[in-house]
């Protein structure tokens, strides 16, 4: 395959100020019960091969399925002539990066293609079971997801470059009905559960049969505890649903091409600016925030991305200071930074890469065990499991909502309430973050839903996290 | 019409079919070829440009009850023949597994109706064609002082299916759309979109024209303090809440499992006496579809009546919940994992002219172009919260007087259509832009309208 790849970017290179080509090859396998029944067994492939150029400063990107010489040189053919029919273009350098050449494979354990699925049915339908004791379960939900990326690209810088990396996981949900109130618990996480890269070994190792009974029960709690309060005052979050913070108020506002404008019209924009480099105070002092594609077990881990920049772990926010965006050649070009970091990611053959998002971490803090924070905070709510978000185009004003969450007083958990929510303004909300958890509380947590582009591109990325606290927040809002 | 490698959809699944192995109780074969263009822009330059020619299959097979499904884009006789099996394989052991039965087979093979959605200059997917509609649109915006941002995209999708029960159909469709975001030079910006079948349809310079005055509309932007508005409501904003409507209380899944708003309210007033709601697959101005997911002929379904809700829409899995059959709305065979929706909904419009007619009746209000990252809050109460964006203004004794700082709507769909007092009596096609994964057109057609009191919480 490379060899192919090889030719067809010699053959761009005549033709075109800079080409890059990519050989995708997807499997993907989706197991899920409902009810007591098989919802879905499905297992996906696919391949092809995507053709980016630049001509005139204008980008074409065209693909073709298949492996084959005629697949690319159909894609190259059509991407230059769709580059040649847009108006011209500033054509901004790119940012240099020497050739590179290798093959990366991502260790797992257990392959999780070779399980069968039987034995995953026979998990999901176990774990479905235990969410099923209480008639106010109206559905009951159990979920198996597996990915394996294959991934060859050239580009006429020299980079020829392999890699291949395995995602797996699950989760279990319950919704509880009654009085015309609707109520939902998920673990390990909501929207399917939570993924790594890594073997069948990380969805074995949930448990999902374990924690069926407690995600029950609190569904059912939740449809007669009170409702969350508006209020100002101290929320704890759990580790997942810092992940959401992080993402949805970080991760997407820190991306480039949103700063400089470029995804205006679909994706929005940014409150940072490229001048606010090294000198914007995002949030307390608490606050140290890394992008890092080299994390083991992160969604948004590789060997490179899809312009063959080398992983690597760049310092977005220190001590409550802005220190990085995530950028691509283009866009690191455009700002003058000396080089990409290496966050140009495209969802399977038939997209061209966008600056999006690797592994972005909440790097953790020493206040201790979740038990030592809620022990520590004399009065609040204790926040837990995303249910829903949203957030302006600018990644300023959000809105979130949790599946549950716990009064704290005393430094105890105390009443569940329903229908938890808190609302903020992005640089406010980090500016009262004042604990952080200890390492041993911090993980990764799985987003397999982030979407970006026109048309549009949904890819997965982690999150580590620790569970965390923040100070004056509007809570009840919704 | 040929694919990748000069194949047909329709010959690539009756090869699928027969590559199914000998007993099982059913199987479908959907293939499916999207060509499709996308060419964006920012700050009135070229971005990106997208060129897709892809075709796949998938397979999904009907044992005891239970589904297995299988996807690929290789095509050759082996990869065929491989993707039937594992989907066999995976209805087997959904059956082995014990549990209990939820698909009844595919529905017998009934004739869809031809329709209007298919255009053949569309679907020359001249790349020219829309890198003359960005220059024009370069210019109009330039012309008012703003920069345009968007996207110009057309696409052919011919999608093929075969099936055990005697289907074998194919429907053709086009569609284009052209969205811009002007920005002007204060960091305002104003939205204009136009979806349709044909690239035609598309005015460049109107579209351009449209959202740069939004964003130079006169005026610095003002503050409104959270509360209860009357609002005027562009298209955009309208079929944004209305698709969440149909998704989240007219999924016959949600129905079945005691989710939905409208779980015994079938029958019983849910929305003002003004809205009537239907999902009209052959509607003018809609992107037509022949069948369903499963092949089943689409045909119209009064949703709504007179602010009467009267049916929920179901594919075969969720009608089996329930006794009932399908209408016609499954978006996966087999309901694998992908709940039914209708996706060529349709609200009638009223009697008022245009938005500057339905800002009349306010006193004090807000102007809404469109909104934002809107996501369901409770489900069950179609509780939503979204942002303002791109075009958000105040209306003071009956006019539009000055440009709004975008705020947070938190309120529910069906509250929202409780409170309507007045519809524009010309209605448009909103498109969808997002196509995640394979393309799959859909829109709203639905007009401007006026509500009262809607909540805004931020």
């Amino acid at each position: 395959m490379l060899a192919l790849l090889e030719e067809l970017v010699d053959s761009a290179s005549g033709r075109s100020e800079y080409a890059d080509v990519r050989h995708v090859r997807l499997r993907e396998e989706r197991v899920s019960t409902r009810s007591g029944g098989v919802e879905a067994a499905t297992h996906d492939e696919e391949e092809g091969i995507g053709v980016r150029v630049r001509v005139g400063g204008a980008w074409g990107f065209a693909a073709a399925p298949g492996s084959e010489r005629s697949a690319g040189e159909d894609a190259l053919e059509r991407a230059l002539a769709a580059a040649t029919a847009m108006p011209r273009g500033s054509a901004a350098q790119l940012a240099p990066e020497a050739p590179v050449r290798g093959r990366h494979v991502a260790p797992i354990g257990e392959d999780p293609f070779a399980v069968s699925l039987d034995d995953k049915l026979a998990v999901l339908l176990a774990a479905e079971a235990g969410l099923r004791g209480d008639p106010r379960v109206a559905v009951s939900s159990a979920h198996f997801l597996a990915f394996r990326e294959e991934r060859a690209f050239a580009s006429t810088d020299g980079a020829l470059l392999e890699q291949v990396t395995t995602d797996c996981g699950g989760g279990i949900a319950a919704v509880a009905t009654g009085d015309g109130e609707t109520q939902m618990r998920s673990y390990p996480a909501s929207f399917r559960g939570d993924v790594a890269q890594a073997g069948y070994e990380h969805f074995r190792g949930l448990d999902l049969v374990g924690h069926s009974a407690r995600v029950a029960d609190e569904a059912v709690a939740l449809l007669s505890a009170p409702r969350c309060p508006a209020a100002r005052t101290t929320v704890v979050l759990d580790g997942g649903q810092v992940a959401l913070q992080l993402h949805e108020s970080v991760g997407h506002a820190v991306e480039l091409d949103r700063v400089l404008g470029t995804e205006t019209s679909y994706a929005g924009t940014s409150f940072l600016s490229p001048a606010d480099l090294g000198s914007r105070r995002y949030g307390s002092t608490a606050m140290s925030v890394t992008a890092d594609a080299t994390t083991p077990g992160g969604l948004g881990s590789f060997g490179w991305d899809d312009e063959g920049v080398p992983a690597q772990a760049v310092p977005i926010v220190r001590e409550g200071v802005l220190r990085g965006f995530l950028s691509s050649r283009e866009s690191a070009g455009q700002v003058g930074l000396e080089r990409s970091g290496g966050c140009m990611r495209a969802a399977g053959f038939a997209r061209q890469p966008l600056v999006r998002m690797t592994n972005l971490h909440l790097e953790p803090g020493d206040a201790g065990t979740l038990e030592d924070l809620i022990a520590a905070t004399d009065d609040g709510v204790y926040l837990e499991t995303n249910r829903s978000w949203s957030i302006d185009d600018r990644r300023l004003h959000f809105q979130f909502a949790t599946e549950v969450a716990w009064e704290i007083k005393g430094g105890r958990l105390r009443r569940m309430l329903r229908n938890p929510s808190y609302a903020g303004v992005s640089p406010e909300f980090w500016g009262g973050l004042d604990a952080v958890c200890s390492e041993p509380a911090w993980r990764l947590w799985g987003v397999i839903n982030c979407g970006k582009g026109e048309p549009g591109q949904m890819l997965r990325v982690s999150h580590g996290t620790a569970p965390a606290r923040f100070r004056d927040v509007q809570v009840g809002v919704a | 019409m040929a694919g990748p490698g000069g194949e047909v959809p329709l010959d690539v699944a009756v090869r699928a079919l027969a590559a199914v192995p000998a007993g099982v109780d059913g199987a479908q074969v959907t293939a499916s070829r999207e060509r499709s263009l996308a060419q964006r822009f920012a700050r009135s330059e070229p971005t990106q440009a997208t060129s897709v020619d892809d075709l796949s299959i998938s397979v999904c097979v009907v044992r005891d009850g239970r589904t297995g499904s299988s996807a690929t884009n290789r095509l050759d006789a082996e990869s065929l023949a491989a993707c039937a099996r594992s989907a066999a394989a995976a209805a087997e052991a959904a059956a082995r597994s014990g549990a209990p039965a939820a698909f009844p087979g595919f529905a017998k093979a009934a004739a869809a109706r031809a329709h209007h959605g298919y255009d053949l200059d569309t679907a020359r997917l001249d790349p020219r064609v829309g890198g003359e509609a960005l220059s024009t649109a370069f210019a109009r915006a330039a012309a008012l002082g703003a920069e345009a941002h968007g996207v110009w995209t057309a696409a052919e999708v011919q999608t093929a299916i075969a099936s055990s029960s005697g289907l074998a159909t194919v429907d053709r469709v086009t569609d284009a759309l052209m969205k811009v975001t002007a920005t002007a030079p204060d960091g305002r910006s104003g939205l204009a979109t136009r979806a349709a079948v044909a690239t035609r349809e598309l005015d460049a310079a109107e579209i351009a024209h449209r959202a740069a005055e939004k964003a130079t509309f006169p005026g610095v932007p003002v503050r409104l303090p959270p509360g209860e508005y009357p609002v005027v409501l562009e298209p955009p904003a309208v079929a944004d809440l209305v698709d969440w409507l149909g998704r989240l209380a007219f999924s016959g899944l949600a129905y079945a499992e005691d989710r939905s708003a409208l779980c015994g309210r079938l029958g019983t007033r849910v929305a003002s006496p003004a809205i009537n709601l239907s999902d009209s697959p052959r509607y003018r101005g809609t992107l037509p579809r022949a069948f369903d997911a499963e092949g089943v002929p689409k045909a119209p379904l009064p949703l709504i009546q007179d602010g009467v809700a009267h049916r929920v829409v179901h594919d075969t899995r969720s009608s089996a919940l329930l006794g009932t059959t399908s209408t016609g709305h499954a978006l996966a065979a087999g309901g694998a994992g992908l709940p039914p929706a209708p996706m060529n909904l349709v609200l009638v419009g009223g009697g008022a002219a245009d938005e500057l007619e339905l800002c009349a009746g306010i006193e004090r209000g807000l102007y809404v172009t469109r909104l934002w990252y809107t996501n369901p809050v409770r489900p069950r109460e179609t509780l939503l919260t979204g942002v303002t964006r791109d075009g958000t203004f105040l209306i003071e004794d009956g006019r539009i007087t000055r440009p709004l700082v975008d705020m947070r709507m938190t309120d529910s769909v069906l509250g929202i259509l409780g409170r309507v007092q007045a519809l524009g009596g010309r209605s448009v096609l909103v498109g969808d832009d997002h196509w995640y994964g394979r393309r799959f057109a859909s829109g709203v057609v639905c007009p401007p309208l006026r509500a009262g009191a809607v909540r805004f919480t931020a």
